[in-house]
């Protein structure tokens, strides 16, 4: 029940703060008290039972969440950001906070049902749900070049989506599955003939790579970072919003074994291809949230170069990069709203020498920066070493080229902080206000407790792992606790792992009884 | 062909029809001693809702004991038109509730208005209970002759006029052509009831002669004018466009839902046992009426006639889960009511939007709607998204059922034109929520109140959520009980 009311409570709030009109305080505490409440119930969704019944009984649609295994952390970490982000979004939205407050919300909501769902069609309700919330932020709220943003973030989205759709309806139908539900559907489709499921997949695929976002599939991204509010709050959800990954790996790929055998290198090399563009578009930029959009595009390709390499560390190194960078990604998109309050503008040109008069702003933006370039110890890191060391195990070059972002990062990391905060300053401005020490405390806390303690997280993403990794991989009780200390042997967590002994073939044999693993 | 020893006439199975019938003679009369229109309204409104009451009696009584037929397998009361009841019913209170103070506003108030709105309603009902060709037939000129008035009831304006002329010349050579579909028919299988249609053509020996195919396909021809299937529907852009918008939101609901009521039940009985390309001929129509409504409607600047070919459009989607036969009779009945809630709805904004005499439906009208009536844009963002197919909102659900059916019934690459043209779709609905919420006005615009369109917009509204969220409950009561009953 508790997986329902984490989708339930946010959209309901959200009724309620639209109805309340544009009365600021009321966008403030409700938004508040809505994220606040679906965060303490998100902490309890391990643990807590799913539903499953019936939705359209006729042909086989239900209305199953599950609160158990990867989906469950990411909904934890996202209702953890939005609670910055509704914070920033009351306070910084001028004309008519309470209806982005509660686009906010509804948006929360849908995604929450994006990562609980265990029925297909489920899942894609609440996928093309929350594109809604997304789209009126971008087009009531934005900037100036804003409809030109809608336009392409609608083709792309909903041209992938519907190419989606119709792989999600035949794949009942072709596999004769006893319903949408993740189970059935896992019972049949792998089953399916291999032609067939590589049509299948490249629908889905299409879909999930224009949400990842993969190279080419991403310029939406980077105008619609650009040309959302300037207070990051629309940015975060768009973050949060980057669902592709898990659409590959929660869906996509369990379901058909086949076709991940024989497109997963092409998708691997757009990943790879994703990072490093990603990386170096980034260092090149001179507008701050292009800068951002950029690097997170590169991290979205670490995320891929960890899902497609196939390896059972990988792909637990990818989801929980998708949940770090929800806070890393979301933190620096809310620190340059922030700075555009200072300055208005997000041109670095107009920066320079801000810690003088903002240092303790400097100093936590420094630590989200560093989050957010994969400093070890924090929330990033795992994620990334594990999604590289992964690729590694089946496709070193891939991973080695990958790897080269993360020098880039590094480049365009150090750049912002000295083109923000570093040099001459032109102006003075002003510290951090209590709002915004408030809005970064539980970011830092997150990034904090996910840097240090990854483990409980990645053991209960490994449930789902498992479904896609090597067979043979398995992984013992200790496994993740052994991927937690990765950083510290490297060397030796490939042992651990056991699975790379298994030929450089693809890993997943298609016969393999994928259904005994769960 | 075989009688029953008696035609035995059960007067109970039609009691709604016979509701809405009484209903609409005795308002005619009542209206004559009216000043205006509004008095009629409440008791056209009060004989649907005690048609709807007896509708869902027989409902309960068919679950109970079977469905129910009069005069020997011509008229069906079974799952199928009883649903479909509902829907039509449904779009009957919207349309009125629409027109309540339209009327005035517009100058077109005349007592025999709703008495009209009636008849045709009935029309449609009994074009939903049809088993029999003739049955069929007697339906549609019931509905189609008020509608034809209705269509040029602003009198003195051109565009309303040939609409009305318009539509009454090619209803009547769409009629014309059923009406030369059904004597072939009958004159290859000697019935006119479709389950006697179908005993023939499926014992043993009997093969099908060009007769009954050239029938088949004049009576298919014959329902798709009245269906707007392309290329029988170029009246539509032009009747709904210039029909008063009351008109054009009842026209496009309830002439609808019988159209299909009557195709799919056709499909679904006697189609399968004549020639296949028949169904292949529909299915190519079907595939072009998706391209057609939807590039269409792509290209118009005014949001009436956009919504025409959205209608257009519609009947492409509807007509893929006609295809499926009788696995897309559930599919048609979920979706013709989603259709309904979520088309009135739409017209009823435009009506509040749009001038007394109809013009100014242009897109500038809506810049900035969603600042000026918060309210208003926000139901009429549901209703696009909704007809746009965008979940969790009941127009997604409805293509879900009708892709599902097309898809289960090998109608694979249809079912792909199908979800490519709501692409297309998407773009001219959006640019309605574009223009409401990214644009600033450009001119000060007419604000109209009509708290009457108000309860039909959030009805509708409510509706298209509900159904959305939970769509198994209206999925349950179509697909209760038996199927179809001409198929015995």
């Amino acid at each position: 029940m508790i997986a329902l009311a984490v989708i339930v409570v946010p959209i309901l709030f959200a009724v309620v703060t639209g109805l309340a009109g544009s009365r600021r305080r009321a966008a403030l505490g409700f938004g508040l008290f809505s994220t606040l409440a679906t965060f303490v119930l998100a902490l309890f969704l391990p643990g807590s039972s799913g539903i499953s019944t019936p939705w359209i009984p006729g042909i086989g649609v239900t209305f199953t969440l599950s609160p158990t295994g990867a989906g469950s952390v990411l909904t934890i970490v996202a209702a953890l950001t939005m609670i910055p982000t509704v914070l920033m979004a009351a306070r910084r939205v001028e004309r008519d906070p309470g209806a982005f407050v509660a686009l906010l919300l509804l948006m929360q909501g849908a995604l929450a049902g994006i990562f609980l769902a265990r029925d297909l069609v489920l899942f894609y309700v609440s996928w093309e749900a929350a594109l809604i919330p997304s789209m009126l932020m971008l087009g009531t709220f934005g900037r100036d070049k804003r409809r030109a943003a809608v336009l392409k973030y609608l083709v792309y989205a909903i041209g992938g989506s519907f190419l989606m759709l119709i792989s999600i309806l035949a794949i009942k139908p072709l596999s004769g599955a006893a319903s949408y539900r993740f189970t059935d559907l896992m019972a049949a489709t792998p089953h399916l003939a291999g032609a067939t499921q590589v049509w299948l997949f490249i629908g889905l695929a299409i879909g999930m790579a224009v949400k990842l976002p993969l190279w080419p599939l991403h310029s939406w991204l980077i105008d619609f970072n650009e040309q959302n509010h300037p207070s990051g709050a629309a940015d975060v959800a768009g973050t949060l919003y980057k669902v592709g990954g898990f659409g590959f790996f929660a869906w996509a790929m369990p379901l058909l074994p086949v076709a991940v055998n024989r497109v997963g290198p092409v998708l691997l090399g757009l990943a790879v291809a994703t990072a490093l563009y990603g990386a170096i578009a980034a260092a090149a930029q001179t507008d701050m949230k292009r800068l951002l959009a950029y690097a997170s595009l590169s991290h979205m390709g670490i995320v891929g170069v960890g899902i497609f390499g196939l390896h059972l560390a990988g792909l637990n190194g990818a989801i929980f990069l998708l949940a770090a960078q929800m806070l890393s990604t979301g933190g620096m998109f809310l620190v340059s709203g922030m700075l555009y309050e200072r300055k208005g503008s997000f041109d670095l040109d107009r920066y320079g020498g801000l810690a003088k008069s903002a240092p303790a702003l400097a100093a936590l933006s420094l630590f989200v920066l560093f989050t957010f370039i994969g400093v070890p110890g924090l929330a990033n890191f795992p994620g990334e070493f594990l999604s590289l060391l992964g690729a590694y195990q089946h496709h070193p070059w891939a991973a080695a080229f990958a790897t080269l972002s993360v020098i880039g990062a590094g480049v365009y990391g150090v750049n912002l902080y000295q083109r923000l905060y570093q040099g001459e300053e032109r102006e003075a401005s002003f510290d951090v206000g209590a709002l915004e020490v408030f809005a970064l405390i539980p970011l830092i806390a997150g990034i904090l407790w996910l840097g240090i303690f990854p483990s409980p997280q990645l053991s209960r993403i490994q449930t789902q792992s498992q479904l896609i990794a090597t067979p043979t991989a398995s992984a013992t009780a200790e496994a993740p606790a052994a991927l937690a200390a990765a950083p510290a042997r490297a060397g030796g967590a490939t042992d651990l792992l056991g699975s790379t002994g298994v030929p450089g073939e693809g890993p997943v044999a298609p016969d393999a009884p994928l259904g005994g693993s769960r | 062909m075989s009688f029953p020893p008696a035609i035995a006439i059960h007067w109970g199975n039609f009691g709604p029809e016979l509701a809405v019938l009484i209903t609409a003679a005795v308002t005619t009369l009542f209206a004559l001693f009216q000043k205006n229109s509004r008095s009629t309204a409440w008791l056209a409104m009060l004989g649907a809702f005690v048609a709807a009451a007896l509708n869902a009696a027989l409902f309960v009584r068919e679950r109970a004991s079977g469905a129910g037929s009069s005069f020997g397998l011509r008229f069906l009361a079974d799952t199928p038109s009883l649903t479909l009841n509902f829907v039509i019913l449904l779009g009957t209170v919207l349309a009125i509730l629409l027109s309540y103070d339209y009327l005035q506003r517009s100058d077109l108030d005349h007592p025999e208005y709703y008495p009209l709105i009636l008849f045709s309603a009935t029309g449609a009902m009994v074009m939903a209970a049809s088993g029999d060709l003739i049955t069929l037939l007697l339906g549609l000129e019931i509905m189609s002759l008020p509608v034809y008035v209705l269509s040029a009831w602003r009198q003195g304006a051109r565009e309303s006029e040939e609409a009305g002329m318009k539509y009454f010349l090619l209803g009547a050579f769409g009629s014309a052509i059923l009406i030369y579909g059904a004597a072939l028919t009958y004159g290859a299988t000697g019935s006119f009831v479709y389950a006697d249609i179908i005993s023939a053509v499926t014992a043993p020996g009997f093969a099908a002669p060009l007769l009954l195919t050239l029938g088949g396909a004049l009576v298919l021809v014959g329902l798709a004018f009245k269906a707007a299937i392309a290329p029988f529907h170029q009246w539509a852009p032009d009747v709904y466009t210039g029909a008063p918008t009351s008109v054009t939101a009842f026209m496009s609901v309830v002439v609808k839902t019988a159209a299909f009521a009557a195709l799919v039940r056709i499909a679904a009985t006697i189609y399968p046992g004549m020639e296949p390309w028949l169904m292949t001929t529909l299915a190519v129509l079907v595939g072009l009426t998706l391209v057609v409504g939807n590039l269409a409607a792509l290209l118009q600047t005014g949001v009436k006639r956009m919504l025409a070919y959205s209608a257009v459009a519609h009947a492409g989607y509807l007509g893929l889960a006609v295809l499926a036969g009788p696995h897309g009779v559930r599919a048609v009945a979920w979706y013709l009511a989603a259709y309904t809630l979520m088309n009135v709805g739409a017209f009823a904004v435009l009506m509040l939007i749009s001038d007394a005499n109809d013009h100014g439906d242009e897109l500038e009208r809506f810049a900035g709607l969603g600042r000026r009536r918060p309210a208003l844009a926000f139901a009429m963002t549901l209703f696009m998204l909704s007809l746009g197919g965008i979940p969790p909102l009941a127009g997604f659900m409805g293509k879900i059922l009708v892709f599902q059916a097309a898809i289960a019934s090998g109608y694979t690459v249809l079912a792909v034109i199908g979800i490519l043209t709501s692409v297309v779709a998407l773009v001219y609905y959006f640019r309605v929520i574009t223009y409401m919420y990214f644009r600033e006005p450009e001119y000060e615009t007419p604000a109209y109140r009509s708290s009457a369109a108000q309860v039909a917009i959030w009805a509708a509204a409510l509706g298209t959520v509900l159904m959305g969220l939970l769509p198994g409950w209206w999925y349950g009561l179509v697909s209760s009980g038996q199927e179809l009953l001409a198929r015995l």
